[in-house]
């Protein structure tokens, strides 16, 4: 039997996190949550996860982008699939997260809500 | 407030030297600091160095005239309140002065009496504008993190609700009945409905902010129906209808904001579909004169009754359909007035019940 694929959730929404959870382990995948930054960014240390979901929208704006930074600068987190999951602009009008290049390189960029099947479909052509 | 923590400064615009003198004596005795100047130039030179709290001009001097310092000082120093001091027993010019903006006048001959009952009603007048000013500053403020505030309590449990609903799905799968399928079906679409009437209100704020309409730079009107109809090609095939357009070629560019152009058009296409039975038709259209550069849509549409075509840019004001597929926010159209008044351009609307409805967008060049 293999050992299932570590997907760990950061996202300070506890309902957003069960949800997605659901969706996830519903199709094979073991789930960690991390209801904020730090203690995300301290999980994929101590979980080694195959792939993590960020949320953009935290707190701060701020916040997610320190925690996808942080996780990028880990030995750990170097190479870790990476979705950010974005809900149209706290900061000004239709403003979203956009990959650029002095950001640091995240994998996927999604906008909340998440359709299941999409989710689905895009965390197995990452981790499959 | 008996212990003033700064004097206030008061200035003296006058040719004469006894006034200059005489108003100073009293006025520094009222417990006012004072300064003087003996002509226009001088007079306005020291205006803007200091910034004075309140300046009487002498209406008749040499040179400059009161009613051209008046203008510039109203202009340069922010809540400066002027009294003109009248020589010549006329009104007529102190009327002038204060339809120009002068808070009061002084006729001469005046006494030390008269001089402080005005001199103490010009600065409380001018404490008072300063606090209304404040005042509005602090409201517009909390309005605006309100905005923010409401912004993303609201948005964030419609998201988590939309997210349980696809969990729902997914754990519950195949046990789902056909009704409850359906069930789940008609609450998506309800959170869907909210979800935009946040995001419309949320525009709303914007646009009154200016936030929403800050970019004025060129923008090509063929880019932007290009980009709206793209957008919404996939509603229109799925609501049966077919979207066409036919511009000139050389069509001009106008300035604005372009997003909010986008979300204009795709406002209005979107209505279209909402009240175009399948197998309806929306047309989009454009052309310009010397002075204008119009966009009209048009739909093969329900078309708007007549006695509700004067409200439909109101706030919340919402057609009533057949059927219940027109669930919107009611904010829709009144948004596009707004960005289109942003733009000094204007929204106009035709329609013919049972034939259709034009929306006609104009800019000026």
């Amino acid at each position: 039997m293999t050992a299932k694929k570590k997907v760990l959730l950061i996202d300070d929404d506890k309902d957003f996190l069960m949800a997605t959870r659901l969706i996830l382990e519903k199709s094979g995948y073991e789930v960690f949550l991390a209801e904020d930054g730090k203690s995300g960014v301290d999980m994929v240390k101590s979980v080694a996860p195959d792939l993590a979901i960020v949320d953009m929208m935290m707190e701060t704006w701020g916040e997610g982008f320190e925690v996808v930074s942080k996780i990028r600068s880990m030995e750990q987190g170097k190479s870790t699939p990476l979705i950010v999951l974005s809900a149209v602009d706290l900061q000004g009008p239709y403003q979203v997260f956009e990959p650029s290049d002095e950001s640091p390189k995240v994998n996927m960029v999604l906008h909340k809500p998440v359709k299941a099947d999409d989710l689905i479909k895009y965390v197995g052509e990452l981790i499959g | 407030m008996s212990e003033k923590v700064s004097k206030e400064l008061i200035f003296i615009i006058d040719d004469e030297e006894t006034i200059r003198d005489g108003c100073r004596q009293v006025l520094e005795k009222s417990g006012h600091s004072v300064i003087t100047a003996g002509n226009g130039l001088d007079g306005i030179r020291i205006a803007r160095e200091k910034h004075p709290d309140l300046v009487f001009v002498d209406l008749k001097m040499p040179g400059m005239s009161g009613l051209e310092i008046i203008d510039i000082l109203l202009e340069d120093i922010p809540y400066i309140v002027l009294v003109v001091i009248t020589g010549y027993a006329s009104i007529v010019s102190a009327v002038e002065s204060m339809k120009r903006g002068a808070y009061d006048y002084l006729p001469k001959p005046f006494t030390p009496d008269q001089l402080r009952a005005v001199t103490k009603r010009g600065l409380e007048h001018r404490n008072l504008r300063i606090e209304t000013k404040m005042l509005r500053d602090a409201k517009d403020q909390v309005e605006k993190d309100f905005i923010t505030f409401v912004s993303h309590e609201m948005r964030s449990p419609l998201v988590t609700i939309q997210q349980y609903m696809e969990a729902l799905k997914i754990v519950a799968g195949g046990c789902l009945s056909g009704e409850a399928v359906d069930i789940i079906e008609r609450c998506d679409k309800r959170i869907r409905n909210l979800e935009d009437l946040v995001e419309h209100w949320l525009d709303m704020s914007r646009i009154e902010d200016g936030t929403l309409t800050q970019k004025k730079e060129p923008v090509n009107l063929a880019a932007i129906v290009a980009r709206s109809m793209d957008e919404m090609e996939p509603l229109c095939q799925r609501r049966g209808l077919e979207m066409e357009k036919e511009l000139p070629g050389d069509l001009p560019s106008v300035i604005g904001d372009e997003e909010s152009l986008v979300r204009v058009l795709i406002n209005i296409i979107g209505n279209a579909t909402k009240y175009t039975p399948s197998g309806g038709r929306i047309y989009i259209a454009a052309e310009y004169d010397d002075l204008d550069v119009t966009i009209s849509i048009s739909d093969t549409g329900a078309g708007i009754p007549r006695d509700k075509i004067p409200f439909i840019f109101d706030p919340f004001f919402r057609g009533k359909g057949k059927d219940d597929r027109q669930g919107g926010s009611g904010l829709g159209l009144s948004f596009c007035k707004r960005i289109m008044e942003a733009h000094d351009g204007k929204i106009d609307v035709s329609s013919e019940e049972g034939k259709g409805t034009t929306f006609v967008l104009r800019f000026h060049r």
